[in-house]
């Protein structure tokens, strides 16, 4: 007892008190250091900061903002923060502070919609009407999938088609053309299974790829049925959907498919071994095929025809830039919304994304986004939006999974079943989002 | 003479007054104080990071939240937790993580550190064991990644020794994905074991061996009768740790299945993540943490308070 008092009222007990002090002082100079990230800071000068989800574009979004510069007179500055769901929190938090970037990269359609009826994000209605104006972008159809009761909150970051990428070395080695019909597709996994060769390769057991092929078949028999059945107009009990399902296992039983935990950043390796012939994917993953040193020459890239009875349309998908209605330079982050269809902006933009713009006339030079592009504009299909953001975010995540299930047991029973439990969420997760 | 010396120390004479009681006191409240002030920080720190966090994570379960907007709900969330299939098999994993870390790499923990404790090369083995403890999580999934896969090591070593038939898509059917995981964990975990029931086998005092040895113990016998019951104090860590651990399983099974394919490997971990972190319902992530923690603490309390009492 006498020790410890003696130490407390001692020369040793005010080293520690000052050895507190100090750890405490310490602490809350650390603290104060953390209460404004970096990534929340207003960006400096002329300056507009962009938060998104991939960090290896930082390189296009300087492309981009070096044109900006030019016509909006800002720059960008990008910040990411890779990992999906941790992005997802950070802006549904941040956004409804002050402590928010000033552009946000974001999804389209219900995605959007779901933020922005909470009011984080700005107007930028006259942005489309400038577009539409200059004729760089007048797309009503994807228009009304960056619309929320008749305004717009974002504009398209790209435009990717959902088109079958394949290898030409591997086409000219089963001596077939691209298919213009779902028997000549037939014929080209069949000449491709005699060969060893796996047709098509399509992840998904664990991904949300696993509603590739389903809104392909469904939006492939009938475009208008797929509006309305991810509207929460149709059923997923009806007969399209049980007919595209049909169609999937019939796939499956051809041995069209790859196994469902393929990874498909493995493609382009895939396709420079003459392993896999077709990926049905986006075309932002034009890419990675390049990168991965797959020649643009041996790459190519084509609309897959539609199943017997259904209707040409294309499944578009589009990244979505949006102003934060709290945004540090407000009229800034406006200005660059209102620039960033510009062709010159767009050109700097895709020709390192090596993707679609929303612009028609801005097509990247590559060979396989050319090859769809070209047909796109030949053909005009009708556009239907990617199922990921086609309906309420809850009833796609659920029904993503209900989809990975099946594709790991791909039979009609299973099919049923599947379908049956993806129209029992549509019902509760409806009710949900309209309440 | 004795009474009188124990009276005579019980009941101090009156003439010396209240004050060495008043100073004993005085001294304890002192003692009392600074033990406090030794604990305070501890206290606080278990106040702050855990006991807040859990009151406002119990407080947001009550609630319908989207990140953007909140309304109360009362149990809503809880009664749509306990009518929800997935959550329902998300608990049959987590029962089935926590038998099988038990049983697996605790009890190869015992056997290898009972066998490699006494021979010559016991620590080249011990070493090869306990290497895999040494990564990563993430490292660990990785690799396993690469040897389940349909196309990975595992099936493609099968066909090369003419043994196709034997292959299997080890991540995409449950059970066996789940098995599986609960396999590439063990392989990962039982070093740790192993290393707290080597030293418990040290703290085994040579005397009680010796002796045992005397009356004609050996082999088995010894195993069951002397070691076992010597190594009980470190046993009930090591399977309170697997306990706990097991219930918190998440970075093997998400980096390995992300509890696919559907919903059929997730652990009630990863069902609190997806709601929370992927479908963007904080108040149902809450629900499912709340009964996550009260799961852990029940059978962690349960567990040690059984031991506490048999010891």
């Amino acid at each position: 007892m006498t020790t410890i008092n003696d130490g407390a009222g001692g020369p040793r007990g005010v080293g520690r008190r000052a050895l507190l002090a100090s750890v405490l002082a310490a602490g809350a100079v650390g603290l104060a250091g953390c209460a404004r990230g970096t990534q929340t800071r207003p960006a400096p000068g002329d300056v507009v900061s962009l938060f998104n989800d991939n960090s290896t574009w930082a390189p296009g979004y300087q492309a981009a903002g070096a044109q900006l510069k030019r016509t909006a007179g800002y720059t960008l500055a990008a910040r990411a923060v890779p990992n999906v769901s941790n992005y997802q929190q950070i802006v549904r938090m941040s956004a409804q502070t002050d402590a928010t970037a000033d552009l946000i990269k974001w999804w389209n359609g219900y995605r959007l919609i779901d933020i922005a009826r909470a009011g984080i994000l700005a107007d930028v209605t006259d942005a489309w009407d400038h577009a539409a104006e200059q004729g760089w972008c007048d797309d009503d159809e994807l228009r009304s999938t960056f619309s929320y009761e008749g305004r717009q909150y974002g504009l398209p970051l790209y435009k990717s088609y959902y088109a079958v990428f394949y290898s030409k070395p591997t086409f000219r080695k089963l001596g077939v053309e691209v298919p213009t019909t779902w028997d000549e597709f037939l014929h080209v996994v069949a000449a491709a299974r005699a060969k060893g060769i796996t047709p098509l390769g399509s992840g998904g057991a664990t991904t949300w790829e696993s509603l590739i092929w389903f809104q392909q078949l469904v939006n492939g028999l009938d475009h208008g049925f797929y509006q309305d059945l991810t509207a929460g107009k149709a059923s997923y009990t009806d007969k399209v959907c049980r007919e595209a399902m049909g169609l999937w296992v019939d796939l499956y039983k051809r041995k069209a498919f790859s196994s469902p935990d393929f990874v498909t950043s493995t493609v382009p390796a895939q396709f420079t071994k003459g392993t896999v012939a077709m990926h049905l994917y986006g075309t932002w993953n034009t890419g990675a095929f390049l990168a991965a040193g797959v020649k643009d020459g041996d790459l190519g890239a084509f609309l897959l025809p539609p199943p017997p009875g259904g209707n040409r349309s294309v499944v578009v998908e589009s990244g979505v830039l949006s102003v934060s209605a709290n945004a540090h330079k407000l009229d800034a982050a406006k200005s660059v919304a209102t620039n960033w269809l510009q062709p010159a902006v767009q050109r700097a933009w895709t020709g390192f994304l090596k993707d679609a713009s929303a612009d028609p006339s801005v097509v990247p030079d590559v060979g396989a986004v050319r090859e769809v592009a070209a047909t796109v504009a030949a053909t005009k299909p009708s556009q239907a939006v990617r199922y990921w953001e086609a309906s309420p975010p809850v009833l796609i995540e659920g029904n993503v999974q209900d989809l990975s299930a099946f594709m790991i047991n791909p039979t009609m029973t299973s099919a049923v079943r599947t379908l049956d439990t993806m129209q029992r969420r549509a019902d509760k997760e409806w009710k949900v989002w309209r309440s | 003479m004795e009474v009188v010396t124990t009276v005579q120390k019980a009941a101090p004479p009156a003439t010396r007054g209240g004050a060495p009681t008043e100073g004993r006191r005085r001294g304890s409240a002192s003692r009392a104080l600074w033990i406090g002030a030794f604990l305070a920080p501890a206290i606080l720190l278990v106040i702050v990071l855990l006991a807040v966090p859990f009151l406002t994570t119990a407080y947001r379960s009550f609630f319908d939240d989207n990140g953007l907007s909140q309304k109360w709900v009362g149990l809503a969330n809880y009664a749509a937790l306990v009518s929800d299939p997935d959550f329902g098999r998300s608990l049959l994993n987590t029962v089935m993580w926590v038998a099988g870390t038990l049983l697996l790499p605790v009890l190869l923990g015992l056997v290898l550190a009972v066998l490699t404790n006494s021979v010559r090369w016991g620590s080249v083995a011990r070493t090869a064991v306990v290497i895999p403890y040494a990564l990563s999580g993430s490292a660990t999934a990785l690799l396993w990644q690469f040897l389940l896969q349909s196309d990975g090591a595992i099936n493609q070593t099968l066909t090369a020794v003419g043994l196709g038939s034997w292959q299997q898509e080890w991540l995409l059917h449950w059970p066996l994905n789940t098995i599986v995981m609960i396999i590439a964990t063990t392989w990962q975990a039982t070093g740790a074991s192993m290393i707290l029931f080597l030293i418990g086998l040290q703290t085994i005092p040579n005397e009680i061996v010796e002796a045992a040895k005397l009356d004609g113990a050996s082999g088995l016998r010894m195993f069951w009768s002397v070691v076992i019951p010597q190594l009980r104090p470190m046993t009930v860590v090591v399977v309170g740790m697997a306990i706990v651990n097991s219930l918190k399983t998440f970075d093997i099974v998400w980096l390995l299945t992300q509890g696919g394919p559907g919903t059929a490997s997730e652990t009630l971990a990863l069902t609190m993540y997806r709601e929370t972190f992927t479908l963007n319902r904080y108040g149902y992530g809450a629900a499912v943490s709340v009964v996550l923690t009260i799961v852990v603490v029940a059978a962690s309390w349960l567990y040690l308070r059984r031991q506490a009492r048999s010891r």
